[in-house]
């Protein structure tokens, strides 16, 4: 430190210290220019960097972005369909809100414009005949439900009533009539119109015309009326036109508690109108249902897939039946919609079920029939690993031990290679015919209705040769076909596990509902035990089959088989009957014997080697096919099958009407 | 005066810049340790103990999923390759005897897991439950490829990814789902243009740059780091197959326009050569997967994919391609052992092999053995009539996992040129062309005659 020496550049310390820096900075700032150049140059440098490193900067955030975009290109396929009807434009922006409503009714035409959008128009001929009913959002103005009530055919004014009563207050309704829409209009629902506030419609008349406007519980619209001159001719077409003062949102809405469910709710009710309790705002119905689980379920991993067209209100029905039902899984069941329809998708949705529309196909039955491949195939893409497949239709009400019931039987598919498929449906179980829950049978006939299919069945056999579009063929008549069913059969239990409850339909009506699905018997016992499972395999069952007809009492074959009296007023035992069947094909007696016993005779159903198994009075009853059945060796000598002779050919039955 | 002030200016203004400089580098050095914070902070890894927020992070969605009941495995790559070093000390491991964090603290931008789409039963819930835990997620769905070979259905979107961000470390919840031929798949992460491009640096995710095919994994719990984690019972096995799980889907659009131009063939003799084809196909799948040997679908069975998803029924043989590096000895004792004889061999294992074996109802089986030169593919065929070799050259091409007839197997990637370079070029747009190879099948002979097989 000795050493140390200060340089000789800088001034020794002392006073002039201070004054000497800044000089010495002074003077070489300033006649330095060099050192000025320096600086000068340094600052641009430093500047020339700064901008350097942002441009970088800039640079690779940009292609960190751009990276990150690469492979998102924007997918058209994705677009959005077109939304539902458009919610039709206000009158001006202003506050003034108010739909301008037009109604028109006359014989061959209808149609309701609202804002100017037609949300109804309708002049096709020989259809849409009776009351239309449309209801809009008090709030938005949007179509909520639209419907058509044939007032001129009986029972369709108790489906209005019923749809009218489920529309919440405050909704505006609008009514309209083609053609005919009082015939068969009842008391009930005439009085139901008075107290919507309706001059007219409780007084509407053979072929008169009726528009009308107003809101659920609250004050008339506007209404017209022409009355029919004569029973020839028809009132004149009546316009109506009306304003229809909106709401506000919030009175339109309800305040359900703030859950994943309630939301669900909010978005269907806000939607679709005519479910009744599941949009009330007090005390909505569930829509989750907790069914107990099934101990040991076997069917738990099947998937099910319910067939359905555009018939919402039934697939909401037939949905709440099956969530409810013991076993079900919900993650399971895809509800497949033939056609792009809305609503059913928005029922599907309220149930947080899996929903897929299918683009029609064909025409009629053939639209039908490709829609089930469609979706039938689809199930087992979406469940590869599943052996089988329930199927199930939007028109059926479901039992509560549905999944118990295949639970308990789903094996013997497995096993028993003669087995076509397992169904929830007695073609002949109704309520007087069948009785005992625990009780299956072994049928020749494929009943469908709720059945289990086998995946191998369907894939190596079905799928290659399902009818083309081009061939306007059922499905299921087709599979009952014998190319198809090569001798296999199918169990069904004695009371059925499904009710066929779809009035109207591609081959159904009011009249054939009433004949041959209303008074079907239907299991509403939870949790039945089936009696005996394994003895349905092939060879046990005819061991079966010849122990009853062993024990089997034989009946007094002179009284008529039409007479309630034909059985004995017993209970509990086990009587046998035989009628005349020459070949396997006859089944002249057995036709007329059905048909006095009001139970399925369009074809024949639920036999087995000419072996028909029903219950009459609490007894087992059964019949045996005279000498085309095995059983026939069972006969007493003595006995003399029994003939019916059909009746003279005139009337022309209802023809192949079948289930779908 | 005005010198002395300039001079002030300058050093002020000297002074902001390299003050703002100093700010840029700051920033500019924290950007690119968040851009690969691997290769940065990995200084830093032996510090991260139980309270890294990857940690906490992984902690906590095992913790919601758990209790949502959502069956999640792990199938992160970086992380199984750990266990699968340490298997043995991870097996052993107790509950409680984690003392460092050796596998869930390892830096890395995202852990990814799994999830048996099928599996799952209250999808609905969890995403809400999620974000009250504070994860920020992000859901990427899209249309179900299982329904695109079905005429017209249109169904409701399946979840493909989750991403799922807390505290700086993201979760990659990959949805797999099942499909026909016993094998999980994974979908295309695609941003649909809504999402936010900058929620995490999404080139990096390990999984979702393709849609993706796998073995179905056979899972065991395990305890790492105090955690308790499904993941597959053999790791190898799986992250063998994460390079190569590219998976791509049959192109059922065109193949439906081609059946719309040439009417399927459904006649009896057309569904017996399906299905005995099909039958052919999973049994020589079955033997060579026993083998471990790799193969794909070539010449006219590869064209009947492509084209019309499905097996041309005049095409009389199946076809598959195979590298002569994974050719093994014991290829014809295994298929003669499955009850399929050998029916003729042409060429050596040196050069252009090809092995013909007879099938049942008279369906052969054609195997290729590809040879690879610097810039193209090769393959020998003879012509059994007249012995001649043929020499027929390919492009070099990858394998990507396909589903055909209900099973997983594989295809070249680059199909149109492996099937252009077979077949002649393929004018895709005009299905006219199609017609040209609608009863032909016999591949383009290019003119490079090897020599005469001297058998």
């Amino acid at each position: 430190m000795d050493d140390w020496k200060p340089s000789p550049l800088i001034k020794p310390f002392g006073a002039r210290k201070k004054r000497s820096w800044y000089l010495t900075w002074k003077y070489k700032l300033t006649n330095q220019r060099a050192l000025r150049r320096f600086c000068q140059t340094g600052a641009v440098l430093f500047l020339l960097v700064t901008v350097i490193v942002n441009i970088k900067l800039i640079l690779d955030t940009r292609r960190a972005i751009s990276e990150a975009n690469e492979d998102p290109e924007p997918e058209k396929d994705y677009d959005e369909a077109l939304g539902r009807l458009e919610s039709p434009r206000r009158r001006g922006s202003g506050p003034r809100r108010v739909l301008d409503v037009e109604v028109y009714s006359s014989r061959s035409k209808v149609y309701v414009a609202v804002d100017g959008t037609t949300v109804l128009e309708d002049e096709a001929r020989e259809q849409g005949r009776g009351i239309h009913v449309i209801v809009l959002n008090q709030a938005t103005g949007h179509v909520m439900a639209k419907r058509v009530f044939d007032t001129y055919s009986p029972h369709e004014d108790e489906a209005m009533v019923l749809f009218l009563n489920m529309v919440a207050p405050g909704r505006v309704l609008i009514c309209t009539v083609k053609d005919e829409g009082s015939f068969h209009l009842k008391d009930t629902a005439k009085a139901l119109l008075r107290s919507l506030g309706s001059q007219a419609g409780p007084a509407l008349g053979w072929r008169d015309t009726w528009a009308f406007v107003g809101r659920k519980g609250g004050p008339v619209l506007g209404e017209k009326h022409s009355k029919s001159p004569a029973l020839s001719s028809w009132g004149d077409p009546v316009l109506l036109k009306t304003d229809v003062p909106l709401s506000s949102a919030e009175e339109a809405e309800c305040h359900w508690a703030d859950t994943e469910l309630n939301r669900r709710r909010h978005r269907f009710c806000s939607k679709v109108e005519g479910y009744g309790s599941v949009c009330s705002c007090k005390d909505p119905t569930p829509i989750e249902f907790s069914p107990d689980p099934l101990p040991d379920n076997k069917v738990f991993n099947v998937p099910v897939a319910v067939i359905a067209g555009n018939r919402p209100n039934y697939l909401y029905r037939m949905l709440r039946s099956l969530l409810s039902a013991q076993g079900v899984s919900p993650q399971m069941i895809t509800v497949f919609i033939d056609g792009y329809y809305e609503e059913p998708m928005d029922v599907v949705a309220l149930f947080g079920l899996r929903g897929i529309q299918h683009t029609p196909i064909s025409i009629k039955n053939a639209r039908v029939s490709q829609h089930y491949k469609a979706s039938l195939t689809a199930t087992f893409n979406l469940f590869p690993e599943a052996k089988f497949a329930v199927v199930l239709e939007e028109d059926l009400d479901i039992a509560v031990d549905f999944f118990s019931f295949l639970s308990q039987s789903i094996h013997l598919l497995e096993e028993d290679d003669s087995l076509y498929c397992i169904s929830a449906w007695n073609d002949q179980g109704y309520e007087h015919t069948a009785e005992d829950p625990a009780l299956l049978y072994r049928v020749e006939t494929m009943p469908g209705l709720g059945w289990v299919l086998r995946k191998s069945l369907y894939k190596e056999e079905l799928e290659p040769k399902w009818p083309t579009p081009e061939k306007l063929w059922d499905w299921d008549m087709w599979m009952r076909m014998p190319e198809q069913r090569r001798g296999r059969e199918c169990i069904i239990p004695d009371i059925s596990r499904s009710y066929h409850f779809g009035i109207v339909g591609l081959n159904m009506n009011g009249y054939f509902h009433e004949a041959y699905f209303k008074k079907h018997k239907f299991n509403t016992v939870p949790g039945v035990q089936l009696r005996n499972v394994d003895s349905l395999k092939k060879e046990a069952y005819e061991v079966e089959v010849h122990r009853l007809l062993s024990e089997a009492e034989v009946l007094d074959h002179s009284k008529n088989p039409c007479e309630d009296s034909f059985l004995p007023d017993t209970e509990g035992h086990t009587y046998v009957a035989f009628i005349r069947m020459e070949k396997d094909d006859d089944f002249t007696t057995w036709t007329q014997l059905a048909k006095c016993l009001h139970i399925w005779d369009l074809d024949v159903r639920g036999n087995h080697r000419g072996l028909w198994r029903l219950f009459r009075k609490r007894n087992h009853f059964l019949v045996v096919g005279v000498p085309a059945s095995p059983y026939s060796m069972k006969k007493p000598p003595s006995i003399t099958p029994i003939f019916l002779e059909p009746p003279p050919k005139e009337e022309g039955a209802p023809g192949a009407a079948e289930q779908t | 005066m005005s010198r002395i002030n300039k001079n002030v200016i300058l050093a002020l203004l000297t002074l902001t810049s390299s003050a703002f400089l100093l700010f840029q580098l700051y920033y500019y050095k924290h950007y690119l340790s968040a851009k690969n914070g691997a290769g940065l902070s990995k200084s830093k890894g032996s510090r991260i103990g139980f309270d890294g927020t990857q940690w906490r992070t992984v902690k906590k969605f095992i913790m919601l999923t758990s209790s949502q009941n959502v069956p999640v495995f792990l199938i992160d790559p970086l992380i199984l390759e750990l266990i699968n070093k340490n298997f043995e000390q991870v097996k052993n491991a107790s509950h409680g005897s984690a003392s460092e964090c050796k596998f869930f603290c390892v830096p890395r931008d995202f852990t990814a897991f799994a999830l048996q789409y099928h599996l799952w039963k209250n999808e609905e819930g969890w995403f809400r439950i999620a974000e009250n835990m504070g994860f920020q997620c992000l859901k990427i769905e899209s249309k179900d490829p299982r329904l695109d070979g079905i005429d017209s259905l249109s169904g409701t979107e399946i979840p493909l990814h989750y991403i799922c961000t807390l505290a700086s470390h993201a979760v990659h919840l990959v949805v797999f789902h099942e499909r026909s031929g016993n094998y999980l798949w994974h979908g295309h992460l695609r941003l649909k243009g809504h999402i936010d491009r900058k929620f995490v640096p999404f080139r990096k995710l390990q999984f979702g740059r393709y849609p993706g095919a796998f073995d179905r994994p056979e899972l065991q719990q395990i305890t790492i780091d105090g955690l308790e984690v499904l993941i597959p019972k053999d790791p190898m096995h799986f992250l063998e197959e994460i390079p190569h799980s590219r998976f791509i889907e049959c192109r059922y659009k065109e193949a439906r326009a081609f059946f719309q131009q040439y009417l399927d063939d459904n006649t009896v003799e057309a569904m017996a050569f399906r299905k005995s084809a099909k039958e052919l196909l999973q049994l020589a799948a079955k033997t060579l997967k026993k083998l471990g040997v790799r193969f794909w679908l070539s010449s006219g069975t590869c064209l009947g994919w492509y084209r019309q998803c499905g097996i041309i029924p005049y095409s009389k043989d199946v076809d598959l391609g195979i590298f002569i590096q994974d050719y093994k000895s014991d290829i014809i004792s295994a298929f003669q052992d499955a009850g399929l004889p050998l029916k003729h061999k042409f060429g050596k294992v040196e050069d252009s092999l090809e092995l013909s074996f007879q099938g049942k109802d008279d369906v052969k089986l054609d195997i290729f053995f590809f040879y690879e030169e610097t810039d193209h593919m090769w393959n020998g065929g003879t012509q059994a009539k007249t012995g001649k070799k043929f020499k027929y050259l390919f492009p070099k091409f990858t394998l990507c996992w396909t589903e055909f007839v209900d099973m997983k197997v594989r295809v070249p990637c680059e199909t149109i040129e492996y099937i252009e370079a077979n077949y002649g070029v393929l004018e895709e747009r005009s299905s006219h062309s199609w017609s040209v190879y609608e009863f032909v099948l016999e591949p383009k002979l290019c003119n490079c005659l090897i020599q005469p097989d001297p058998a």
